[in-house]
């Protein structure tokens, strides 16, 4: 019988301490949350809807907030096309020489040092353009992105039954055919995830920015060959400055950095229409 | 000469160095139902998808011989294998329909991808003449919108059949198409089997002897990749001639 109590005496310990060294370690993401939130609320209560759309002088991060749009937006359209078809390959022919070397590649890539990806990029776009823009700090962010969609790419589609597979060929149609109009619409679930994933990463990437967009506060952007601001990227320059005024500020873009961030996390819990097998 | 559907010459498939098909001279004759009967592991399936080179998705599978399918080596160097797939329709041993789309595209599909439709009535008929092929029809015609993850198991393999038969190929193979279906479901099945022999030729997989017994015109019973004896259905299970047969079909072969 004491052996027993001994092994139950172990066992609700190890329990209760998995359980505390769990919520140790995700508090800090509960803390990061509500402390956004405390400082960040008052200042956004107190600007009201113009702290959205003012600039800098005004009170507001308008023109960051449109930066960062724009720089998601074209570092998808760069950067989604590539990663779609890069993850297809490397599920399609994963014993290719190509095939490995690009899902290793890709390994390296997701854990690449950000900043050097913007030192990278200055000097192959920003330098022979003479100019900060937004089209190079978009090129940054594609080069983040890419891993992550592609690599989700693959596994998404690696998770797709070989019965299914089968079946397409069995129709008789080309690879063509099999991998974009049946497989790739199977795994759309795991594909969005990942384009999703990127999304949220690129939208709070701060260190390609630093050397590729320049930043713009004052007025809104005009063209994407200009320098264009966004949102960590004005986080990091604020919390710099003396001012409490300045900090305050900063607290209020991280609300509204997380928002976004949160705005696009939050459908990939909701489960995107999911298939049934 | 006569024609058959399909007929092997000293077919051998290895995968990698390993023979699993050891030389097999088959001839199935058109319009009848031939069943590949053998236990488990003897490369019943892996015969199976050489006739219609599904065996290709595998890298390592390796064939040599030939594969006549109507009088014509579908291992010829000028043959394209999608047209084989087309001609020679696949039914798996897991009800596979692409859960992903409806009742009406899983058959719509294969039609839709291989531009065999003009229009959208035709495809409207030539999905009803599916399901009704495959005696399907009466009880999903009020839910051809849903998706297949509503159908029970049998349903959902009379479903393949139909995808399978709207490309109105001349050869249907069955990878033990029963295999993870109830009785009720299976004994649909074999009745549709006997529907479709009038237009097609079907091969079936299976390691029942007693399905075999029930369905087929002609059994071939394979064991470790060897063809160990072909003939009549009938023949087969009241006079084997090789002991490894009898011994099979009474349960005692280890």
């Amino acid at each position: 019988m004491s052996g027993y109590k001994t092994r139950r005496g172990k066992d609700i310990s190890f329990i209760i301490g998995i359980t505390i060294l769990t919520f140790l370690g995700i508090l800090p993401l509960f803390h990061i949350i509500a402390t956004v939130f405390i400082n960040g609320v008052p200042i956004i209560a107190k600007k009201g809807i113009s702290f959205l759309t003012n600039t800098l002088s005004n009170g507001g991060i308008g023109p960051a907030i449109a930066g960062t749009f724009i720089l998601i937006f074209l570092s998808s359209l760069i950067g989604l096309p590539v990663a779609l078809l890069v993850g297809i390959y490397a599920y399609e022919y994963p014993e290719s020489k190509i095939g490995r070397a690009t899902k290793t590649l890709l390994q390296i890539m997701l854990e690449f040092p950000t900043i050097l990806v913007g030192v990278f990029v200055m000097s192959m776009i920003a330098i022979p353009m003479g100019t900060y823009s937004a089209i190079a700090g978009a090129f940054a962010l594609a080069i983040i992105l890419m891993p992550y969609v592609a690599v989700y790419t693959q596994e998404a589609m690696r998770e797709i039954p070989f019965t299914y597979r089968e079946a397409s060929f069995g129709l008789g149609l080309s690879r063509v055919k099999v991998i974009f109009q049946i497989l790739v619409p199977l795994s759309k679930r795991g594909i969005l995830t990942g384009v999703l994933i990127g999304l949220a990463k690129v939208a709070g990437e701060t260190a390609p920015l630093l050397f590729t967009v320049g930043g713009l506060y004052e007025s809104y952007p005009a063209s994407i060959t200009e320098p264009v601001g966004a949102i960590p990227l004005l986080i990091y320059t604020l919390v710099q400055s003396p001012s409490k005024a300045d900090h305050m500020m900063a607290w209020g873009a991280s609300l509204i950095l997380l928002l976004i961030f949160l705005l696009i996390f939050i459908p990939i819990r909701l489960k995107l229409k999911e298939v049934r097998l | 000469m006569k024609e058959y559907a399909i007929e092997t010459k000293d077919l051998k498939i290895y995968y990698g160095k390993k023979e699993v098909i050891k030389g097999i001279n088959l001839r199935i004759p058109k319009n009848t139902i031939f069943t590949i009967m053998g236990p488990s592991g003897c490369g019943k399936s892996t015969l199976l998808r050489s006739f219609n080179r599904l065996l290709e998705l595998n890298m390592d599978a390796k064939i040599e011989g030939e594969v006549l399918i109507f009088g014509k080596n579908i291992y010829g160097e000028d043959v394209d294998p999608i047209s084989i797939r087309r001609k020679v329709g696949m039914v798996f041993q897991y009800p596979n329909p692409f859960p992903h789309l409806t009742i009406y595209d899983n058959i719509a599909i294969g039609l839709k991808l291989n531009n065999l439709v003009k229009s959208k009535e035709e495809m409207d008929k030539r999905v009803r003449w599916a399901l009704e092929k495959a005696s399907l029809w009466d009880e999903v015609k009020d839910r051809l919108y849903e998706y297949p993850a509503s159908l029970s198991g049998g349903q959902k393999q009379r479903l393949v059949i139909a995808r399978a038969l709207a490309l109105k190929p001349k050869i249907l193979l069955m990878d033990e198409p029963t295999a993870n279906i109830d009785p009720v479901g299976t004994k649909n099945i074999e009745k549709l089997l006997f529907e479709l022999k009038k237009d097609y030729t079907i091969v079936l997989v299976t390691h029942e002897p007693a399905q075999a017994a029930r369905t087929s015109d002609f059994v071939g019973f394979l064991y470790l990749g060897k063809l160990i004896e072909v003939g009549p259905t009938k023949y087969i299970f009241e006079k084997p001639k090789n002991e490894l047969t009898e011994k099979y079909l009474t349960g005692s072969l280890v």
